[in-house]
């Protein structure tokens, strides 16, 4: 997993993205909400989002409702994950950047 | 969690189209991701509050299919499972080295294609700069050629007419009258009388006199180290006291420069010193000639 990780290539919209995420690492987030933080186009946002899904630094599932009582379809929600979260943090932090514990 | 107060999915044209852009787009991500993708972009498209942004996040997930499509194989993402995901970074890693260079490649094809069309731009505009205005030149008109006319003779307006002239009312006697024949009363012509012969003149023409200069006192002195000798012919108009009435000039050159102007020289210093010519012994205004030798002695 270690050497996999490894070969993500960091672009600055990568990053604006794992900040996003950064802000509450808890939160699952979906696409429509990092756009709403990041101001990422959908063009880039979505192969990044399955980029970083790929390398095992987030994982995603389908949002827990009934889209016909709510009203809409449900949404893909993505978390980071604990390798996800180390491994941004030292991203971060070679960027001189600082980064939420 | 995220919970905003989203909307359910909106109806207009726009929005169709951009509901189908996305269903497109979503068919031409990896056979294993549409359907995914699809859910996913539509929930994220119903999400957008302005008909602008959703027409922009369909059109970009246009985009976002290609790119995917060329990043990911068809089994390296699952639809919902993590662990599936987390299982295909390795093919995912192979794919995202060759598609750097695939785009890589675009990219340079697509730098060349403006930079090719930037160079027709520049070139375009360049000639049609430099051919609009017309620089200045000379042209040489040549004279119109002379156009000969066709001679337009009149034909005669008299054609076939002939001219009767009208007969005289009187005879002509065919006979002549002797003694009205003019070849009988014209007096022959006077006889030739030849000018009186003209009297001889005995002209003696005239030359270097009394007292002309010697040659040697004009040799030039240039001419005798370089041993230049020749012969020349000065022609001099002299009055009848032997005077110089105009500057000499050489006849025929002795075939130096020094030596012709020596000549000259020479013959100026004789002025009052020429022997004039004389018509039956008088001394008259004449011209002539006379040759200058110039010859050094041992």
């Amino acid at each position: 997993m270690g050497k996999k990780e490894r070969d993500v290539r960091m672009s600055l919209q990568t990053l604006k993205v794992l900040e996003a995420f950064l802000e509450t690492p808890t939160e699952q987030l979906s696409g429509a909400d990092v756009h709403l933080r990041c101001g990422i186009a959908s063009g880039t946002l979505y192969p990044i989002l399955l980029r970083l899904e790929s390398a095992g630094w987030f994982v995603s599932q389908w949002e827990s409702i009934d889209p016909s009582s709510a009203g809409r379809p449900r949404r893909r929600l993505y978390r980071l994950t604990t390798t996800g979260l180390r491994r941004a943090g030292e991203v971060f932090a070679s960027f001189n950047r600082g980064v939420l514990a | 969690m995220s919970q905003r107060n989203v909307k359910s999915v909106p109806a207009g044209w726009m929005d169709g189209l951009g509901e189908r852009l996305i269903r497109h787009a979503a068919r031409r991500a990896p056979e294993s991701l549409s359907q995914r993708l699809q859910e996913e972009w539509l929930a994220d498209w119903a999400a957008r509050s302005s008909t602008m942004s959703r027409l922009r996040l369909a059109i970009g997930c246009c985009w976002a299919a290609r790119v995917i499509a060329l990043e990911f194989q068809p089994s390296s993402v699952a639809a919902a499972s993590p662990a599936v995901a987390a299982g295909s970074v390795s093919a995912y890693a192979q794919r995202d080295s060759g598609y750097f260079s695939q785009r890589s490649g675009t990219l340079f094809i697509v730098l060349s294609l403006h930079s090719l069309l930037f160079y027709g731009l520049i070139t375009t505009v360049t000639h049609f700069h430099v051919s609009a205005v017309d620089p200045l030149q000379n042209r040489l008109l040549k004279d119109p050629a002379p156009q000969s006319l066709p001679l337009q003779v009149p034909s005669p307006l008299l054609g076939d007419f002939k001219i009767e002239a009208p007969k005289p009312d009187f005879e002509v006697p065919t006979e002549l009258d002797p003694r009205t024949d003019v070849t009988t009363i014209t007096d022959p012509p006077p006889p030739y009388n030849p000018p009186p012969p003209t009297q001889a003149v005995t002209q003696v023409l005239g030359g270097p006199g009394a007292g002309f200069p010697n040659t040697d006192d004009f040799y030039p002195p240039q001419s005798r180290r370089l041993d230049e000798q020749g012969v020349g012919t000065v022609q001099v108009c002299v009055d009848a006291k032997g005077r110089l009435m105009a500057d000499p000039s050489m006849l025929q050159g002795t075939g130096s420069a020094r030596l012709d102007e020596s000549a000259l020289k020479l013959a100026r210093a004789g002025s009052g010193h020429y022997r004039a010519t004389t018509e039956n012994g008088r001394p008259v205004n004449s011209c002539y000639a006379f040759r200058v030798r110039f010859q050094l002695k041992n």
